[in-house]
């Protein structure tokens, strides 16, 4: 029973922190029809700002989060402009789209690596490596932070999308790229803030994923897969449902994991991509796509 | 009629200019037939290039060579698949990581070279294909090329972590006995005969009912059905052919490096460099492949020269293919023959 607990708050854990990996992803995808492959390398960058904060200045990976996150802000808008906003005319824009993520997503992987090379880091504040106790059980206070922290900003995304004029517009977007252009909604500035938004999260999820992972620069090729199978299973563009999809294979691999060895746990992620997306492709809580 | 031209003036200006392109190229090659001369002469030197090696040693040029026409292949075979059917596949090295390991395993175990076992590695990768293929296919678009790169990390892990194949360090396979001068000659000749069947294919399926039907999907799979393509053999069939010649030069290749490792065949640069050359050279174009494939390994070779480190090179290769995809879709054959510029030893489709 102890040890059945101990696997499921490890994955829940590491399910706050996937989640927040994920739902810049969803919200791009939701917004603009973007599947975002470059997202992962993007993740990667902001885990590089924030070693580096920690390993020349000393500062702490969750103070430099905000950081990160307004370093990759930037760089997601000026994305938008140099890239997909030219595209977002051509009549296989989704198609299109993925093949120029995907060239980013090698750009970005190039030149970190060509500037830091491909070895493995990792931040080690000293929480990460510190637990509390509760009997036999122990809760890694790296990975509990990291979470937590993870929930609080997925909270603040829902709100802002909840109650604010920006939020409305982007929803709006988000559900009839059309008629909300008709309605008076600027949808490029839409979709530009929201791409800027998406590749912002991945840099605070980059400052957490430095500290609970170690990374290097190629390694957000395994990762593309499996953030895809989270945003594919609560449904693509659904933030809630990114979220719960991530909270859910989290404790499935963790449980997979401590029976069938550490390898096993991310192919759960890579099959359930595929099991997902042939039975039922419009995710748990999506709706049935007009094209899949 | 004034009024459509008002509503969208795009629209009618694009089905405008699509005619002229096409009633062009009617008239083009009606005009002049396909320059078989120049295919020949092209053939007969690659045929004689060996040659070389009794005058000096030219193993560095035999090598280019043959590297090059894996490519063709490999590319050639992608885009049946990637440009005439509209799949875009970034998981395509899964089959040649297949081919490698059968041909490969089979001459570690039982030392029947691969060049025999080659056409066997090529099946084998094609009834995965379709077997794959079955299920894959029935996704559209961006679902599709996300499963694809689910794929490729599931074989990768996979062949990672199988014992029988040596894992993650792979199997070192017997060194040839030749002498080092005539080394490379059989797998070149090997590899020739691959691009040469592959890019034969590749023309003759487009000159097919079966390349119109796969076309025909590409542009609009719904309407393809309706007006009674089978497509989902049509897709699943396109995706064997094309897995066979993968799994085809996969074989050849193994036993050339000498050595199988899941980290050659199963990068994503290998499958990156597929629809890079295609869509460089022209993506559903007969010739497009070749002339990306040139193009993308003499600029490699530049690179490994001047720059070395691989990791600029996936940089470079990135920023070519953003280049290619934002400022030049259609890439060197395509662009030239909606120019009609293009010369005609290049014009196949």
């Amino acid at each position: 029973m102890g040890h059945t607990l101990q696997i499921l708050i490890l994955g829940l854990c590491l399910g706050g922190v996937y989640a927040l990996m994920a739902c810049g992803l969803s919200l791009v995808f939701g917004v603009m029809r973007i599947v975002n492959l470059a997202h992962p390398s993007l993740i990667i960058a902001g885990a590089f700002i924030s070693y580096w904060c920690f390993t020349l200045f000393g500062i702490d990976p969750i103070l430099s989060l905000p950081i990160s996150a307004a370093i990759l802000f930037v760089i997601g808008l000026i994305l938008y402009k140099l890239v997909f906003e030219k595209e977002a005319r051509s009549a296989k824009y989704s198609e299109m789209t993925v093949l120029l993520t995907f060239a980013v997503a090698m750009v970005v992987d190039g030149a970190l690596g060509a500037m830091f090379s491909n070895t493995q880091r990792v931040t080690s504040p000293d929480y990460a490596t510190d637990a509390f106790f509760f009997g036999t059980i122990f809760l890694p206070k790296g990975q509990l932070y990291a979470g937590l922290i993870s929930i609080a900003i997925i909270i603040g995304l829902v709100a802002f999308l909840r109650y604010t004029r920006l939020g409305y517009a982007i929803r709006a977007t988000s559900q009839n790229r059309a008629a909300a252009e008709l309605l008076g909604v600027n949808v490029n500035f839409v979709s530009l803030i929201s791409f800027g938004i998406g590749v912002g999260l991945a840099g605070a999820a980059g400052s957490l994923v430095s500290f609970v992972f170690s990374f290097f620069p190629a390694k957000h090729w395994e990762w593309i897969a499996i953030l895809m199978s989270l945003v594919v299973l609560g449904g693509m563009g659904s933030v809630q449902g990114t979220v719960i999809g991530a909270f859910l294979l989290a404790v499935i691999s963790a449980f997979v994991g401590a029976y069938a060895g550490a390898t096993w746990s991310t192919m759960t992620f890579f099959v359930a991509l595929f099991v997902i997306l042939l039975v039922r492709p419009q995710g748990l809580f999506g709706e049935k796509p007009e094209h899949v | 009629m004034s009024d459509t031209s008002t509503q969208n003036p795009d629209a009618v200006a694009d089905v405008l200019s699509a005619r002229e392109a096409y009633n062009a190229g009617l008239a083009r090659s009606g005009a002049r037939g396909r320059s078989w001369t120049v295919a020949a002469i092209v053939l007969i030197l690659l045929i004689a290039l060996p040659a070389l090696q009794f005058v000096g040693n030219y193993n560095y040029a035999l090598h280019m060579a043959l590297y090059t026409l894996m490519y063709v292949a490999m590319a050639s075979s992608w885009n049946i698949l990637g440009g005439y059917t509209g799949y875009v596949s970034l998981g395509h090295n899964v089959f040649f990581c297949i081919g490698g390991y059968v041909s490969g395993m089979i001459l570690a175990k039982m030392g029947v070279s691969t060049l025999i076992t080659a056409p066997l590695a090529g099946l084998v990768a094609a009834a995965v294909g379709v077997g794959v293929g079955t299920i894959t296919l029935r996704m559209r678009g961006p679902t599709f090329i996300i499963s694809s790169i689910a794929l490729l990390m599931i074989v990768r892990i996979l062949f990672d972590n199988w014992g029988y194949v040596g894992g993650a360090n792979g199997v070192t396979l017997p060194v040839t006995d030749l002498d080092v001068r005539w080394a490379k000659i059989p797998y070149y000749y090997a590899m020739l005969v691959i691009a040469l069947l592959a890019v034969v294919a590749s023309y003759r399926i487009k000159h097919s009912k079966f390349g119109l039907g796969l076309r025909a999907i590409s542009q609009d799979e719904v309407k393809a059905e309706s007006a009674g393509i089978d497509t989902a053999t049509y897709k699943v069939a396109a995706f064997a052919v094309s897995a066979f010649f993968v799994g085809m030069t996969g074989a050849i290749w193994g036993e050339y490096l000498t050595y199988l490792r899941p980290n050659i065949f199963l990068i994503i640069l290998v499958a990156a460099y597929m629809v890079l050359m295609c869509i460089i050279g022209g993506k559903g174009t007969v010739t497009g492949p070749i002339v990306g494939a040139i193009l993308i390994v003499a600029f490699n070779e530049f690179f490994a020269a001047t720059l070395g480190a691989s990791e600029i090179n996936i940089l470079a290769t990135g920023l070519i293919m953003v280049l290619v995809l934002l400022y030049f879709p259609l890439g060197v054959v395509g662009t030239l023959a909606q120019k009609g510029r293009l010369p005609r030893f290049l014009d196949w489709d």
